[in-house]
């Protein structure tokens, strides 16, 4: 009799918990349709929330809450409530449990990935290019920054809120001191490493800790031989490292870690390290975007160091595809806006922020996603900073992706760490190809279907 | 016996406790042992998929194998500086007359001091660039060339994650093995003082059989935490270079939050929750065999 009550109570509790993990699963799709840009009823001013990964003191955050206080003067009762998570492994984390969950807010950051894809396809987030367009902001967008948050079919569901350019800035004075010249192609940079070795200087500060910097370079070669378009079809598993191409890309960043490139213990670098070591001058070059203008063009940056800056974009390669005025231009993470709690007070809200952003952002000296701005130059700015930001304006139509952004996930941190053994010489190229081959192969083309 | 009653209170006063570990322990295990048998997302709909993780992941899966071995290192290491430090140390604090509070004090601090705080410090003491403290005090005695970034080196790496988890609790199982010796009897000791036996035969002829609950009790505590192990490394190294550092529990948490397959992360850790059951029935068979011998 008692054996079967216990049985009877350690059943209920079985059943309870596949009813729970049954309840969890799956969530419900947007109850709004993502294309209805005009839901009917008042604008009923509240809390939202924008669940973000940008700095904190960062030039969004900053034009943001004041383009909410302002808002918030005609609407009282409405708040934004920013909440962000700078670190990018911790805010995706958290960003897909909360999707998981159902539970996302009005307003939340992601990049075009497979991830973002799903939820798109599930009708959960506002399609952007309706809603720019009835905004009547569409055509303001530079192409690049648009494109940069497209996902592959070409659709559009996350708006940006920045326009970078990644360079490679360099010190004048430590290239001088070694012998060496700006390279011209890509295979000058581990002769160009080798001579400032020998010179006893770091040839290239790289933050190793954040794994994507290092990714960054896995993306170049292939970016010139074959054009933005690689990516999109190794990532399906259509394409090979194997291939010519792959094959290339991966000997040329073998090439960089024999010819040590990168400082010695660079895969446990963090970024602020990584970044003290250029603007101290111990580390000739450094590739990092105009979100470091103000660290790397003002007075900020130490005066003994400050006149032997400048910088030099993504070298191409012999027989290039793409031109040298085509590099990494990202448009930073993007935005995407719940369908589910899309109302008159959101869109009413995104109507005028997005048109008020843009004055806003670029007065902090930033580059705005749009055209319709010019940039404020800081006063204490050197002469660096107007170059880079009018660089802003000849910048070709391919955009060299970031590989992490495009990947599926676990290729992707499979390919960061692969990257760091290939670049410390504990593993070959071959040994690197038939790896990640396999791992693409497996993963990519489920991510993708 | 109780009276009816009594039995009856008793009842009352442990249901509350049990159903809340059945809520906080029981059923994640549960859910997880059911998650592990679907492909889930966390978006799309769960798809079950029988076996077929655990098969991937005992057969097909090198990063798991690795984790594994990486995860058995990084015990071993963890229980040598726990509970080999805590035994010599509490030893002997025995031996001090004075300022015994002082020293137990310090060598608790570093168990109250936040995880996150701890990986930071130690980033700074293993940093080659900027030169950090071990580094540092190589080039002072003249080992400059010795110098290494031991944060990046795939042979170093995982001892050098699993140096601060073992010296952040090596106090406090020196406290519990402390307060163990010092209820071990005094007289019996100088009976075999008296008997001319040395100071190492006293240790492992009296001390240590008199402590071995306590020890048995410290190492289930100390091999169960190890096998848990994660914030430590998974802030210094996240696992790298390459898988150097990987443990199960970081691999099962970028396969879960990364990589957002729920069901093979699941599986991950129903293989964890077996792991720590079957080493601690290890622990008890053996210190149980060697207590009957």
């Amino acid at each position: 009799m008692k054996h079967r009550k216990l049985f009877a109570a350690a059943a209920t509790t079985a059943a309870l918990a596949l009813l729970l993990t049954g309840c969890g699963a799956g969530g419900s799709s947007g109850s709004a349709d993502p294309t209805n840009i005009h839901p009917t009823g008042d604008i009923k001013p509240r809390e939202i929330s924008w669940l973000l990964s940008r700095p904190a003191d960062g030039g969004v955050i900053t034009a943001m809450k004041q383009i909410a206080d302002e808002y918030a003067k005609d609407h009282p009762g409405f708040s934004l409530n920013l909440i962000s998570t700078p670190d990018r492994p911790s805010y995706i984390q958290k960003y897909e449990t909360l999707a998981a969950a159902n539970q996302l807010p009005e307003l939340f950051d992601t990049d075009a990935t497979p991830f973002a894809q799903k939820l798109a396809k599930q009708g959960k987030m506002m399609d952007a290019t309706a809603l720019l367009k009835d905004l009547g902001v569409y055509d303001d967008y530079r192409p690049a920054a648009l494109n940069y948050q497209r996902f592959d079919d070409g659709s559009l569901y996350m708006v940006p809120f920045e326009f970078q350019l990644e360079f490679f800035w360099y010190n004048k004075a430590l290239f001088q001191q070694a012998g060496v010249q700006i390279p011209t192609s890509l295979d000058d940079i581990p002769a160009m490493c080798t001579k400032l070795r020998a010179a006893g200087i770091t040839p290239i500060a790289l933050d190793g800790q954040d794994q994507w910097p290092l990714e960054r370079y896995m993306s170049y070669y292939p970016f010139r031989t074959a054009g933005p378009d690689y990516i999109q079809s190794l990532k399906k598993g259509d394409a090979k490292l194997s291939d010519s191409t792959g094959t290339a890309a991966v000997n040329w960043l073998s090439t960089l870690g024999t010819a040590g490139c990168f400082q010695d213990g660079f895969s446990s670098t963090g970024y602020s390290d990584a970044q003290a070591s250029f603007t101290s001058g111990k580390a000739a070059v450094y590739n990092i975007g105009t979100w470091e203008l103000g660290s790397l063009a003002t007075d900020k940056l130490d005066p003994a160091i400050r006149d032997n800056i400048d910088y030099f974009t993504l070298p191409v390669t012999k027989g290039s595809v793409t031109d040298a005025n085509e590099y990494v231009s990202p448009s930073g993470i993007g935005m995407a806006v719940n369908s589910k709690t899309y109302d008159p007070l959101v869109r009413d809200f995104l109507s005028f922020a997005l048109k008020r952003y843009p004055a806003v952002y670029a007065a902090t000296g930033a580059l705005s996603p749009t055209t319709n701005v010019s940039t404020t130059i800081p006063a204490n700015a050197t002469p660096l900073y107007q170059r880079a930001v009018d660089q802003a304006n000849t910048v070709g139509d391919k955009t060299a992706m970031p590989w992490d952004t495009q990947l599926d996930p676990t290729s992707n941190t499979r390919l960061q760490q692969e990257l760091t053994l290939l670049l410390q010489g504990e593993t070959k190229p071959d040994e690197f190809i038939s790896t990640m081959d396999g791992v693409i192969g497996e993963n990519g083309p489920k991510a993708f279907k | 016996m109780l009276p009816q009653r009594s039995r009856l209170s008793v009842l009352i006063f442990l249901i509350p406790p049990l159903a809340l570990y059945g809520i906080a322990v029981l059923l994640p295990i549960f859910q997880s042992l059911f998650l592990s048998f679907f492909d889930w997302d966390g978006i799309s709909p769960m798809t079950f998929v029988g076996a077929e993780n655990y098969i991937t992941m005992l057969t097909g899966d090198t990063v798991f194998w690795k984790a594994f071995g990486n995860t058995l290192g990084y015990v071993a290491i963890c229980l040598v500086l726990q509970l080999g430090g805590a035994l010599i140390v509490a030893s002997l604090l025995t031996l001090l007359r004075r300022g015994r509070e002082v020293v137990k004090t310090l060598y608790l601090l570093p168990a109250v001091i936040s995880t996150v705080a701890i990986a930071f410090l130690f980033q700074r003491v293993y940093s080659l660039d900027p030169v950090g403290l071990i580094n540092q005090v190589l080039a002072f005695i003249g080992l400059g060339n010795v110098q290494h970034a031991w944060l990046s080196d795939v042979s170093t790496v995982l001892a050098a994650v699993s140096i601060p988890e073992g010296w952040r609790f090596t106090g406090l199982y020196m406290l519990i093995i402390y307060a163990a010796l010092l209820a071990v009897p005094a007289e019996l000791e100088e009976a075999a003082k008296i008997d001319g036996a040395s100071w190492w035969q006293t240790f492992w002829r009296i001390r240590f059989p008199y402590i071995r609950p306590v020890w048995i009790t410290t190492t289930v505590l100390a091999t169960t935490n190890a096998l848990r192990g994660f914030d430590i490394p998974y802030l210094l190294t996240n696992g790298g270079p390459g898988q150097s550092s990987e443990l199960l529990t970081t691999y099962m948490y970028k396969t879960a939050f990364t990589s957002t397959n729920y069901g093979y992360a699941s599986a991950i850790s129903v293989f964890v929750v077996i792991e720590c059951l079957v080493a601690v029935g290890i622990i008890f068979l053996i210190l149980r065999r060697k207590a009957d011998a």
